[in-house]
């Protein structure tokens, strides 16, 4: 663990002008993978034992909490007040927002519960951009290719086709809600090429996308007639029908009062976002506050069908330091721009370009093999040269990724004279809830849209299709869900938590942890108690 | 704001430093944030952190040195010996509505824009809203750019605005700023960014569709460059 080379001693061998020789001989990469993935690690994967993927691989920390008991029992829902609504839409990201917009547009009473602020989520973080298919030299069919191939062959092509055959239209959706994007001089959008991609399909609002995604689409939420919102209201349990095989509501708790409240409803959307704030692996996070993981846990319990349970995506370039924005990313468009990766001998490692699962392996094997930069007994890293950069495109930096700039800033350091420290950091769940085109799970009257549902980018997503992804399924669930015109509940129950917890007691499992998590340990204190 | 941390020097061994959060004492660290020491310290209650990283708005802090009273956010905030801070309550519900899609087109948006927000013309020049902004933003010139029908200009001078709503806080006029600015950029791109690649590529896309339409049977894999 604390091997590596020390700080002052590495800092002494870099020179943003130093000549680096040739890359080493790239090996083999899926032996790479194999040694150094995180998703690999020894211990790190187990087979889940009950539920609807009983006998499927599932990351170790996932499992437990897939597997775990549930806060509320019958008891509970005794007196509790019910609200009755058309849709029920969780989570409040981008996902959640374009899901209740359309949904209120189609005609329903659409009510979105989120677990902190409406916008919290990692859409506002989302930097690079959104891809679509505009340009001339581009096609649907390529933006499918790519995804397919950057998600290692694993994805559903139904899903990959729906989503790339909507980015035109998604464009025009959100620019009609009043987004912003970067024009050429023209007046066309402007495109740019990320990895993974065969033509430029970026589209962006400078570094700051994501933000400006959810801002307006949170103010075009908070405007409209039709929609109610919860604010720092958590789901602690979805309700089912009496034969629990059916979603008709969900039971929320308040982080303000801790009231709980029923919710009944003839469809559920789930969109809540992933996991990075669980630190799988003990690995740090890009994540917001809120990510995780309690709509997995939420749809494992009610019977949904899940997928890629063992495979997550861990950006390569994490901060190192400063302390407080330990795993906060430095975009990848930096070493798109010309960002080198160096270790602490001042030597190059891999071709900073390659996929994301491959540098980020890479950069742990330098870390592992003693090549890494070390600032104490937990902490190693990598450099990444942007000094070089600002070297050989003076200003570029400040121009193009004033985002960046603004948060190191902050802390008194300056990217421009000397090299960030970075290490590997838990970024995105590749899996998650088995979903349709419309993003119906396998579970009448629960849907799952954005980062919680899977199958859209196989084992490894490309940049720019989470953002067009959330839009996209959120917009289809939303219209789906609306046309669910059943006439609504009759009775909510908790059978589905009884179903699961005799098969917990039937397969001897332990059950004294309570899921879904709600809040990050760390950050719970006196917050959320049960 | 505080000396830059050292990395030899973890916030965990950094010097000690005394303040309060939410009326509760904390022994915290050189070199944590306020969101760090409110954890560090069991501070309950503490509901309103998001991103930790600064664009996302939520950590609105007010914060006490002897006489002196400010605002910011926690996550961008370091702790320092004998401050106060609060964590402010979320944003109250929005005082001034409007959808987009009950716009006809752009030529009455000026008149509109004075309908939504009357207040906005009556800035008093306080710079309440130009202290507050944790980013920096020029609000006070931001709102008169709207208030003379410059939309696309206020939109560009709010770029940088997560939306802490704090300017909307400090205005004794009830101006919110920050919801100002938004507008501005909304309607900028609503009625005025209509880009050619786009408009063509949706075209295509609708052409393909009507042909699909027409020749039902037979049609899947028309689409096959490369």
């Amino acid at each position: 663990m604390s091997n590596g080379i020390p700080l002052a001693e590495a800092l002494a061998h870099y020179r943003p002008d130093a000549e680096l020789g040739a890359l080493p001989e790239a090996g083999d990469v899926d032996a790479l993978l194999n040694t150094w993935h995180p998703d690999h690690l020894r211990d790190s994967v187990v087979k889940l034992t009950v539920g609807a993927n009983a006998g499927d691989s599932c990351q170790r920390e996932l499992a437990g909490l897939l597997q775990a008991e549930a806060f509320i029992d019958e008891a509970d829902l005794a007196g509790t007040p019910v609200t009755d609504v058309d849709v029920l839409v969780i989570g409040g990201g981008g996902a959640g927002c374009a899901a209740a917009l359309m949904a209120a547009e189609k005609g329903a009473r659409v009510l979105l519960a989120t677990k902190l602020r409406l916008g919290d989520s990692n859409t506002v973080m989302a930097e690079g951009g959104i891809q679509a298919a505009i340009e001339p030299d581009d096609s649907v069919q390529r933006h499918i290719q790519d995804t397919l191939r950057g998600g290692h062959h694993a994805a559903d092509p139904a899903l990959v086709a729906a989503m790339a055959g909507d980015g035109p239209e998604v464009l025009r959706w959100l620019i009609q809600q009043g987004m912003q994007f970067e024009q050429t001089p023209t007046g066309d959008l402007h495109t740019r090429r990320a990895g993974g991609m065969s033509a430029p399909r970026l589209v962006h609002c400078r570094d700051y996308t994501g933000l400006e995604m959810m801002r307006v689409l949170r103010e075009a939420v908070i405007q409209h007639r039709s929609i109610e919102v919860w604010e720092q209201s958590p789901v602690v349990e979805l309700l089912s029908n009496e034969t629990g095989q059916k979603c008709v509501g969900a039971v929320l708790t308040s982080l303000i009062d801790g009231q709980l409240r029923i919710v009944r409803t003839r469809s559920v959307i789930l969109a809540t976002g992933g996991l990075g704030r669980l630190h799988l692996n003990g690995f740090p996070t890009s994540n917001h506050l809120g990510a995780t993981g309690d709509g997995l846990v939420l749809a494992y319990r009610i019977g949904a069908q899940l997928r890629e349970l063992d495979s997550f995506q861990y950006h390569p370039t994490g901060l190192l330091h400063p302390t407080h924005l330990a795993g906060k990313l430095v975009t990848e468009g930096v070493r798109a721009a010309g960002a080198l990766l160096v270790n602490g001998l001042g030597n190059r490692f891999i071709d900073e370009l390659q996929p994301r699962d491959v540098v980020c392996s890479a950069i742990l094997r330098e870390c592992g093999e003693g090549r890494g930069i070390r600032i104490d007994d937990q902490r190693v890293g990598v450099w990444l040269d942007t000094p070089r950069v600002e070297r050989a495109q003076p200003g570029l930096l400040e121009k193009q990724f004033p985002n960046l700039m603004t948060r190191t800033r902050v802390s008194g350091i300056d990217p421009r004279v000397e090299p960030l420290l970075v290490h590997p950091t838990l970024h995105y769940q590749n899996g998650g809830v088995v979903i349709d085109v419309n993003g119906a799970t396998t579970v009448p009257g629960l849907y799952a849209v954005g980062e919680v549902a899977g199958g859209i980018h196989g084992r490894n997503r490309i940049m720019g299709n989470a953002l067009l992804e959330i839009i996209s399924f959120g917009l289809r669930a939303g219209a789906t869900a609306t046309a669910n015109r059943d006439r609504g509940p009759k009775k909510v129950t908790l059978e589905h938590v009884n179903r699961l917890r005799r098969a917990l007691t039937i397969a001897g499992m332990p059950m004294a942890q309570r899921t879904p998590q709600v809040l990050p340990d760390y950050a719970a204190g006196g917050v959320w108690e049960r | 704001m505080t000396a830059k941390p050292d990395p030899a020097n973890t916030a965990d061994k950094g010097q000690p430093v005394n303040l309060t959060i939410n009326g509760l004492a904390v022994v915290a660290h050189a070199g944590m944030t306020v969101v760090e020491a409110a954890w560090h310290g069991g501070v309950p209650r503490v509901t309103s952190v998001g991103c930790m990283e600064g664009v996302c708005g939520s950590c609105r802090i007010m914060l006490r040195r002897g006489k002196q009273v400010s605002v910011g956010l926690a996550c961008q905030t370091f702790v320092e010996d004998g401050v106060e801070v609060i964590f402010l309550p979320p944003a109250s519900a929005p005082r001034h509505h409007y959808e987009l899609d009950d716009f006809k087109d752009g030529w009455d948006i000026h008149e509109r824009f004075q309908d939504i927000f009357p207040e906005a013309a009556r800035c008093r020049h306080c710079h309440g809203c130009v202290v507050s902004c944790p980013k920096g933003i020029s609000v006070e010139e931001g709102v008169a750019q709207a208030s003379a029908g410059r939309f696309r200009d206020a939109g560009e001078t709010f770029f940088e605005c997560v939306m802490c709503e704090l300017c909307d806080v400090a205005c004794p006029e009830l101006i919110a700023p920050a919801h100002v600015g938004l507008f501005s950029r909304r309607v900028t791109a609503h009625f005025h960014l209509r880009p050619p690649n786009l408009i063509h590529r949706l075209e295509e896309l609708r052409q393909d569709m009507n042909k699909q339409h027409q020749d039902k049977p037979e049609n899947t894999q028309e689409e096959k460059d490369e």
